[in-house]
């Protein structure tokens, strides 16, 4: 505004040359107080909104409030094919001098009681920078006079926006509204300010360097001249804002907040001098923590898919990620991670994600999958929820006909600062009656800052499809130190009933995986299985289990002895390819380990196993008796790729397709992750992201094998550069080694990104990391 | 700060067009004066205020009159407030307070003033009124009624000023309204005024005479020869201004920076 003053001075200046500067006057603009009183008064012009029916406005000279004409607006029915809504706007070519007014008053009536979704002024279909506005404004056939404060006048020297409305059908119908006698007054009787950012909320906020945040919720109220208050929804350029630590989060002019440092701060705003109420404490952690690599790429087939947010697919139309629903203090943003497109929501508190308009028919479709990633602590009792609601056969939000179910997600499916794939049976979503017009997925829970990507419904075909890709690692104990449950490599107890009907719902069959009988338990709620005889397991200390799952979040292993008396044992879901698992019969105290007569499961989800049997250990030397020797080194000398004592490098690819022979395991010993080759020829090992370790002198590496007769890790650089260590096998319990990195001078230590392991037998590795000296 | 300014301008027209109304030439002297100094919280002074406890008063009136600081107390600045609110109380759902110098002071003749600030929002009905202390021997309206100043809080630009006799009482009384034109009277104080003799009763806001009620005037007896007594009161609802909405805001504060009587001297 201030640059057209100057302009327009300038222009004069340079015209009369002799002319003091100061004695220029600002340049002014009309202060035509009429809009509409029988006829477009000068300058006016109107144009309808995109998408509302075109000849919705009109002049009328029957229905009038005063003098020759009114102002006609022709709301459609719903399905009009003329457009779905009245709307649009009445402005002026040239702006005009408002600051003497306090308000735009007019007289309205309408064909039947209705409440006009939105009537105001400042819209001048551009930057509409003092747009304010009434929502719900309650017309009847009566002529009735209204009023729009206008919360500063002082700002409007050039508003072109002398009118605007926007009405829909009320329950489906149209009708008419005449409005007349619309003109900028200065009434004198508009009393009692109170404004308001946030909706009056005092909001409290964590933030990180970077983000943005548009003050919303800027309203201001005024006394009526007849005595009752009127909301008037306002631009925040109507507002002066102030941040309490400007270096930490600073505010435009707009009410755009940006954090800028770590710290503390507090935004709060003035209108005219007055104090609004509501304000956003900031506090920021600084530098943000962001995911280093996108989230795994979505394998199920285009088709078999309804993908909301993906880059792997064709996306569905969605109305918004962030509706700003009611107390929501929730933001989004796009972000990318190596090109792969994210949604970053910051302040998660709940959030809509909306499909109103084109409603999501997902009648087909079995799994709902989301990938998110959050840098929050994920320990318990920290939930993440997902709702999704279908609106029901009348598509509308209400009318009895709604459906809709949450489910909440816990740790260990929770993890912190990595991806995590949450993939559900949407008969889990037990609430969800119909999925034929799914309008609404709220995402809410405990974790206030969550990355998502990879947001789809999907039909998972033939349970194979979502199935392991592989059979489970072939078990390598002796028989004679074995009782076999269910496995295809040693004898099973006889006349075992896998499927006893005990009132669940599971369903269970038996499939081949790559000629390896495994048993599926899906949609698991609770699944027995009884033994024809009691199995005395007094002699045996352990008991093994093979067990894969994708979408389970909940599995619990049970052992049954008469009485009942019955153990539970959680296991880890859902799994990362098989998970073999040996459990100390001592868990299961007081369970009569002579007499086990069932064994159950309890959960959600579908469940592939194998290989259930006891064991008695220490009669199978192929196996190390105890957990590798636990570090000791300090973390922060540490950079670790396979180590319970530290956190790993996110993202290692432990088993990448190179053609090997290899089989990789993860199994647990004395509750240590170890990692397992058997019939080793070569492995790799694929870094998350490229590792920089100039910086430490040595890599650690913890491993055991009784049966291998060569073995060499190499560390692998970009070319390859490759250089083999050899270890000596085999060893006698754990070997710990440390290799000085300078024996590995072919490799650009600044950029390791791949490890290898040649050689032969079954080895067992752990704690392998690099570290400083 | 704008609104400040469309009432100076207001009140200067007001005093310009108001010379030649015949105002009585009088020289007054103070009486009696409540400041209403004192500390936030307090009732007022238990010396010059006495309480109407109770609900209705013959006008369907829907607040509860509670002699609580709650609803009657000084406000630290000067000022009585005294306070409407939107709860329920003893079977109203609402309370408010009425304060009255019965039996404590009254006065015949004279001029009573107020320098009030009012409440405001449809149902609000606040009143600066004189009673005849004559009420509990020849009851009401026998006993007179003046009504300095009468508001109706969905018309904030609007006052009224009235009496009730007998035969001339109620919905008859003798009446008439001063509005302002561009201003309202809940954004800034006025002082509302009679002037009291003998044979007529003169009614101002400011210095503005807008009525004047002679025996003449009235379709009844003339019944202003003896002591009155003063009343202040925020009422909530009731025959003379109409329910309040969901849309009046509580509370509503009618304050009152003083009440000063004075004397003709001869």
């Amino acid at each position: 505004m201030k640059n057209i003053y100057y302009l327009v001075g300038f222009i004069i200046a340079l015209s009369s040359c002799s002319r003091d500067f100061d004695q220029l006057e600002l340049a002014t603009y009309p202060d035509i107080p009429e809009v509409y009183i029988d006829g477009f008064s000068p300058g006016l012009n109107y144009a309808a909104f995109g998408g509302s029916k075109v000849t919705a406005f009109d002049v009328d000279t029957e229905t009038k409030y005063r003098g020759t004409s009114s102002m006609k607006f022709a709301v459609p029915d719903a399905g009009d094919p003329g457009g779905a809504y009245a709307g649009g706007g009445f402005y002026t070519d040239i702006g005009r001098d408002l600051t003497d007014y306090d308000a735009l008053t007019f007289w309205a009536k309408a064909s039947k009681s209705a409440t006009i979704d939105i009537i105001g002024f400042g819209n001048d279909l551009g930057e509409s920078r003092y747009v304010s506005s009434i929502s719900n404004l309650r017309v009847n056939t009566n002529w009735t006079k209204y009023y729009i404060p206008i919360a500063d006048a002082s700002k409007l020297t050039q508003e072109s926006g002398m009118l605007f409305y926007s009405e829909g059908p009320e329950n489906g119908m149209g009708y008419t509204f005449w409005l007349d006698e619309v003109q900028f007054e200065k009434l004198g009787t508009i009393a009692h300010p109170k404004a308001s950012i946030l909706d009056g909320q005092d909001q409290v906020i964590s933030a990180e360097t970077g983000d943005e945040r548009q003050i919303g919720g800027t309203t201001v109220s005024f006394n009526l001249p007849t005595g009752v208050d009127q909301v008037v929804n306002v631009a925040p350029a109507y507002f002066d804002f102030n941040s309490s630590e400007p270096t930490i989060a600073s505010v435009n002019e707009l009410g755009v907040v940006k954090v800028l440092d770590q710290g503390n701060a507090v935004i709060t705003a003035t209108l005219q001098e007055i104090d609004a109420d509501g304000s956003l404490t900031i506090t920021s952690s600084g530098q943000a923590v962001r995911p280093q690599i996108p989230a795994p790429m979505p394998t199920v087939s285009a088709d078999s898919v309804i993908s909301m947010f993906s880059n792997v697919y064709n996306n569905v139309t969605v109305d918004t990620w962030n509706p700003f629903w009611e107390f929501s203090t929730t933001a989004v943003e796009d972000i990318q991670v190596d090109g792969n497109d994210i949604k970053r929501y910051s302040n998660l508190n709940f959030v809509g994600i909306l499909t109103e308009s084109d409603k999501i028919d997902a009648s087909n479709m079995t799994h709902f999958h989301i990938d998110i990633w959050t840098p929050n602590s994920t320990a318990p009792p920290a939930s993440f929820k997902v709702l999704i609601v279908d609106f029901g056969a009348d598509g509308n939000f209400g009318g009895g006909d709604d459906s809709s179910h949450e489910l909440s997600f816990n740790s260990p499916l929770l993890r912190t600062e990595e991806w995590v794939s949450i993939d559900v049976p949407l008969s889990n979503f037990t609430g969800l009656i119909n999925r034929n017009n799914i309008a609404q997925l709220v995402l809410s829970g405990d974790l206030s800052t969550v990355f998502v990507d990879n947001v789809y419904y999907y039909n998972s075909g033939t349970e194979s499809s979502t199935g392991p890709a592989s059979s489970s690692p072939n078990p390598n104990r002796n028989e004679s130190s074995v009782i076999s449950i269910f496995s295809d490599t040693y004898t099973n107890v006889n006349g075992t009933d896998f499927n006893p009907d005990w009132g669940q719902s599971t369903s269970v069959s038996q499939i081949s995986l790559m000629g390896n009988n495994t048993l599926l338990y899906s949609g698991l709620n609770y699944q027995g299985t009884q033994f024809a005889a009691p199995v005395d397991a007094s002699e045996m200390t352990h008991i093994h289990l093979d067990f894969w799952s994708q979408n389970s979040f909940e599995l619990n292993f049970y052992l049954i002895s008469p009485g009942p008396t019955e153990t539970g044992f959680s296991l880890n879901v859902p799994t990362s390819g098989w998970t073999s698992i040996d459990i100390p019969l001592s868990t299961f105290s007081p369970v009569d380990l002579a007499e086990i007569i069932q064994l159950k499961f309890d959960g959600n989800g579908d469940i592939y196993l194998d290989n259930i049997y006891f064991f008695k250990e220490g009669e199978n030397e192929n196996v190390p008796s105890s957990a590798a020797p636990e570090p000791f080194r300090d973390e922060s000398a540490v950079r670790s790729l396979f180590s319970d004592a530290y956190a790993n490098v996110d993202g290692t690819n432990l088993n990448p397709d190179w053609g090997q022979a290899t089989q990789v395991s993860e199994l647990i010993i004395d509750d240590n992750n170890t990692l397992l080759y058997s019939g080793l020829n070569y492995q790799g090992m694929e870094l998350g992201s490229s590792q920089n370790v100039t910086e430490f002198t040595h890599i650690h590496i913890d491993y055991w094998s009784n049966n291998s007769t060569a073995l060499s890790i190499f560390l692998i650089s970009p070319g390859p550069a490759e250089t083999p260590f050899a270890l000596s096998v085999p060893t006698s319990g754990w070997s710990s080694v440390d290799i000085p990195l300078s024996e590995f001078s072919a490799v650009d230590l600044s950029e390791v990104f791949q490890l290898k392991f040649e050689g032969n037998g079954d080895i067992y590795i752990d704690n392998l990391y690099f570290y400083k000296e | 700060m704008k609104y400040l300014l469309a009432f100076l301008m207001i009140t200067l027209l007001a005093l310009s067009c108001s010379d030649d109304n015949g105002i009585k030439n009088t020289t007054w002297q103070l009486v009696w004066e409540d400041n209403f100094d004192g500390e936030q919280g307090q009732l007022p002074n238990p010396e010059n205020w006495t309480y109407d406890v109770g609900t209705d008063w013959g006008n369907a009136q829907l607040e509860y009159d509670t002699d609580r600081a709650d609803n009657v107390q000084l406000d630290g600045q000067g000022n009585l407030a005294i306070i409407a609110r939107r709860e329920n109380f003893a079977g109203s759902s609402f309370t408010s307070g009425r304060i009255k110098t019965q039996g404590l002071f009254d006065q015949a003749y004279g001029r009573f003033e107020a320098r009030i600030l009012m409440p405001y929002g449809p149902g609000i009905w606040p009143a600066f009124w004189l009673l005849g202390s004559d009420i509990d021997e020849v009851n009401w309206p026998q006993c007179g009624e003046i009504d300095i100043m009468e508001y109706r809080g969905q018309e904030p630009n609007i006052i009224h000023g009235s009496v009730h006799g007998p035969g001339y009482s109620g919905g008859n009384a003798i009446t008439k309204s001063y509005g302002l034109q561009k201003a309202r009277f809940d954004t800034d104080f006025y002082i509302y005024a009679i002037e009291w003799g003998g044979d007529y009763i003169d009614f101002f806001v400011n210095d503005d005479l807008y009525q004047r009620i002679t025996p003449e005037d009235v379709t009844g007896e003339w019944v202003y020869d003896h002591p009155f007594f003063i009343i202040l009161n925020v009422a909530v609802g009731g025959n003379y201004v109409g329910f309040p909405t969901d849309q009046t805001v509580f509370p509503q504060t009618m304050l009152v920076d003083y009440v000063r009587v004075y004397s003709a001297v001869e």
